[in-house]
């Protein structure tokens, strides 16, 4: 299994050449039998990595620890499920993925579009072969899954415990899948580029798979943040560390990505300012992968760390000259077709939603190697840490769900004083009774209740939205239920976008509330002694030891109290790893969490004493919850965005029919 | 339509410059020197009371960890050592021979107080150091 896994990498290796050769040569001299050979070698290339995925599973499955990779992320304790994620915990693992990952779209992309735009696909496919002789080869020669030990150790590392979770099973799936899927929008803007094909096309199949990718950027963040609130017990779900923002950058581009291009769509505005985002999204994604897996930023969290760096700087380097390079060449038919009317539009209020997402990834990017800026510059090491990046993105994120509101409900071109006051008088009056009632509630925070009132008054345009367009058709004579399903299903981006925005709105009741009100507290308690925190009193009934094949536990037994009722038991652990090995992390400490909508009751045992004493620490972090729940919503309301169509010639019909609606003369292609 | 142009300059130049502004005054009120200890003892009487990020390995022997959680330990480059006391939550691999980053406020009575408390493996993630160990035969 182990030779047909490395010689299964080499072949793709080869192939993925091929591909780019073969496809540029054939779109060159017209020769498509070339081309149609080059998109069977990239089927060709998913295929061997499969192999060589199965044969790296199989040698982590029946653990063989003569292979490197194994004997690191395993051991003969670890349970079957985690020997198959630790596929993704290492380095060589990780990359491996992220090259099949990269296969299985230019598969897709290649049987969806094999027979249509001759001239720009093979571009589109020579760019995503590139990158895959990239990664390929780092696998094949640099970094082998299969590279093996001078010997067989009996026993392997193991699976760091703190991987050994549910969340941190998937959460690194759906972040590559993410990551590896803003290569197929990129791709498709340099088959643009490089084809001078620089129509509606390209856009078209970027904006879907932009999507695409977002989406699952947007759970893998989000799966992430979980993961890091439940094991790394320190009672947050964000630090703003390097391995966090390296996800991040590409999520805001990509975000901005995702609004842009339906100007350009609509209006045939804002071309270059397209091209160059994507190249920029794409640019961060492949920097996030760098920084999580060269190690170079010092991060509490980096889980890999080796030489590949230099390797990862040469390419970006060259992504990055190469695509600006081609973007100044073609820039002269990349002219805007229409130009701005009005400040007060829907078109301006994209342009600033754009600038500001920038600017947060800007802010983000220099946060994020500040310590290597200064100490090229300076030859000192200086951090900026949270503050700084809280005080910067704070602001921005409180003006882009402001243009979150206004987006939806601004008139295009120019809105007139009576257009705003027709749409943004119940919702302005929603979010100043929203900061009535939190004052009269004796809320003081301000910027939570700048938050918290400019959520209101998202909510309140999208509901006015949601209900004009059922109105509309209720007064037809549909019945309400009905009315409101045709309505989204008849206009699934438009209305699966709100949905969205509506998750995002969640998202940001929970994180302003679990930021800015939590409750801490510690203390060392004897058993039968409480500790008192808001409502809550939690009394210590004692410690109690378990021990199981895996672990030696210490809990702590508490009981919840509220209001001098008791409502509920809780046992945060202390887990020492059996293991007479070696394992160099085998301490855990396991959080206990009481979740509720309206707030979580986040428990650590801290430590325990001979006396039978115990330190515990108690957080109240109100409304978490709702971020994981605006997360489900937001999924939900991708899902409606890029539900297909039944009918595709409905939906080219609505393309015209918007606009004409919108008296715009263009859309010749 | 130059005055509708001249508009979106200005509202644009807003962003921007608020933008600039932001980060810049993130990074001057913000910033945090990263030293070792041998850095900090070198800027003994200037570094007092600034707030500095120090790392450095947790020397054997001496954590002592009272009954409250509260910790004290000492750190060291190979060549100077520093107390440090901290009270907070503690990761799960700190330890004797860890590296350690404490981030806080050196004293002056020579404690470094720290606020922060993070901890590094002993060796790197990918060494295969410790499958040596458990080697039975060579092959």
């Amino acid at each position: 299994m182990v030779e047909t896994g490395s010689i299964s990498i080499f072949l793709a290796f080869i192939i993925s050449i091929y591909v780019l050769v073969a496809s540029i040569y054939g779109v060159k001299t017209k020769k498509w039998d070339f081309v149609r050979s080059a998109e069977n070698g990239a089927i060709a290339v998913l295929f061997l990595l499969i192999i060589a995925t199965i044969a790296l599973l199989h040698s982590l499955i029946n653990l063989d620890f003569s292979l490197k990779y194994v004997a690191l992320n395993t051991s003969t304790d670890l349970a079957m499920i985690y020997r198959f994620t630790s596929l993704w915990a290492g380095q060589a693992g990780s990359l491996l993925l992220w090259s099949l990952v990269l296969s299985i779209y230019t598969a897709i992309v290649v049987l969806q579009s094999r027979n249509k735009d001759r001239q720009l696909m093979p571009y589109v496919l020579a760019t995503l072969a590139t990158v895959s002789i990239f990664f390929v080869g780092i696998i094949a020669f640099v970094e082998s899954p299969f590279e093996k030990l001078p010997f067989i150790p009996l026993e392997g590392r193991g699976l760091n415990p703190i991987l050994q979770n549910a969340y941190m099973a998937i959460h690194p799936l759906t972040l590559y899948f993410g990551y590896v899927g803003v290569t197929v929008p990129f791709a498709f803007g340099m088959g643009a580029l490089l084809s001078g094909k620089l129509g509606d096309e390209w856009i078209r199949y970027s904006r879907k798979w932009a999507l695409f990718a977002w989406t699952f950027l947007s759970i893998g963040l989000l799966l992430g943040a979980r993961w890091a609130y439940l094991e790394l017990g320190w009672g947050g779900y964000w630090a703003w560390d390097p391995v966090e923002n390296a996800a991040f950058m590409p999520w805001l581009a990509a975000t901005a990505f995702i609004h842009s291009v339906m100007i350009q769509e609509k209006k045939g505005m804002l071309k270059k300012w397209n091209m160059s985002l994507i190249i920029i999204t794409f640019f961060l994604s492949i920097f996030g992968t760098f920084i999580t897996r060269s190690g170079i930023i010092s991060s509490v969290h980096s889980f890999a760390q080796s030489d590949i760096g230099p390797l990862f700087l040469g390419f970006i380097a060259f992504i990055l000259l190469f695509s600006f390079g081609m973007f100044l060449y073609r820039m002269n038919d990349l002219e805007t077709e229409n130009s701005f009317d009005s400040i007060l539009s829907r078109e301006s209020a994209f342009i600033f939603n754009n600038l500001l997402f920038l600017g947060a990834a800007f802010a983000v990017f220099l946060g994020t190697i500040f310590p290597i800026l200064s100490e090229a510059i300076t030859g000192n090491k200086i951090l900026v840490g949270p503050p700084y990046f809280n005080r910067v993105n704070v602001p921005i994120a409180l003006v882009l769900i402001f243009l979150m509101g206004v987006g939806p409900l601004i008139s295009w071109r120019k809105a007139s004083f009576k257009n705003l006051v027709k749409n943004f008088l119940y919702p302005i009056l929603l979010a100043i009774l929203t900061v009535i009632a939190l004052l009269a509630f004796g809320m003081k925070d301000v910027v939570a209740l700048i938050s918290f009132s400019l959520c209101a008054f998202v909510t309140g345009t999208v509901f006015t939205e949601f209900f004009r367009g059922t109105r509309v058709r209720v007064k037809r004579g549909e019945n309400f239920l009905l009315a409101f399903m045709r309505l989204v299903s008849r206009n699934k981006r438009r209305y699966g976008g709100y949905i969205v925005h509506i998750g995002i709105v969640l998202i940001v009741i929970g994180v302003t509330a679990s930021s800015v009100f939590v409750t801490e507290k510690q203390a060392t308690l004897a058993r039968g002694e409480s500790m008192e925190l808001r409502n809550y009193n939690l009394r210590f009934d004692g410690l109690k030891q378990y021990t199981t094949d895996a672990k030696n536990a210490t809990i702590a037994n508490l009981t919840l109290f509220e209001g001098g009722k008791q409502i509920d038991t809780i046992a945060p652990e202390k887990n020492i790893y059996k293991y007479e090995g070696n394992r160099e992390i085998n301490q855990e400490t396991e959080v206990a969490l009481r979740s509720t909508y309206k707030d979580d009751l986040y428990i650590i045992l801290s430590s325990f004493n001979e006396d039978g004493s115990a330190t515990i620490r108690v957080m109240i972090n109100p409304l978490v919850n709702w971020i994981w729940a605006g997360g489900l919503v937001l999924v939900l309301g991708a899902i409606v965005t890029m539900w297909p169509s039944r009918s595709k010639s409905r939906q080219e019909a609505f393309i015209r029919y918007t606009v004409r609606d919108d008296d715009n003369p263009i859309k010749a292609s | 339509m130059l005055k509708g142009r001249l508009k979106f300059i200005i509202a644009i130049a807003i962003i921007v410059l608020t933008v600039s502004y932001l980060v810049y005054g993130g990074v001057k009120d913000t910033m945090v020197y990263y030293l070792t200890v041998e850095e900090l003892k070198a800027q003994v009487p200037t570094v007092y009371d600034s707030r500095v990020r120090v790392s450095g390995t947790v020397v054997p022997g001496t954590i002592i960890k009272d009954t409250n959680g509260a910790l004290e330990f000492q750190i060291t480059d190979g060549t100077q050592i520093i107390d440090v006391a901290y009270d907070g939550i503690v990761p799960d691999i700190f330890a004797d021979d860890v590296e350690a980053v404490v981030e806080g406020v050196y004293a002056k009575n020579d404690v470094f107080e720290a606020d922060t408390l993070l901890a590094k493996c002993p060796t790197k993630y990918e060494s295969t150091d410790s499958l040596y160990e458990n080697k039975e035969t060579s092959y």
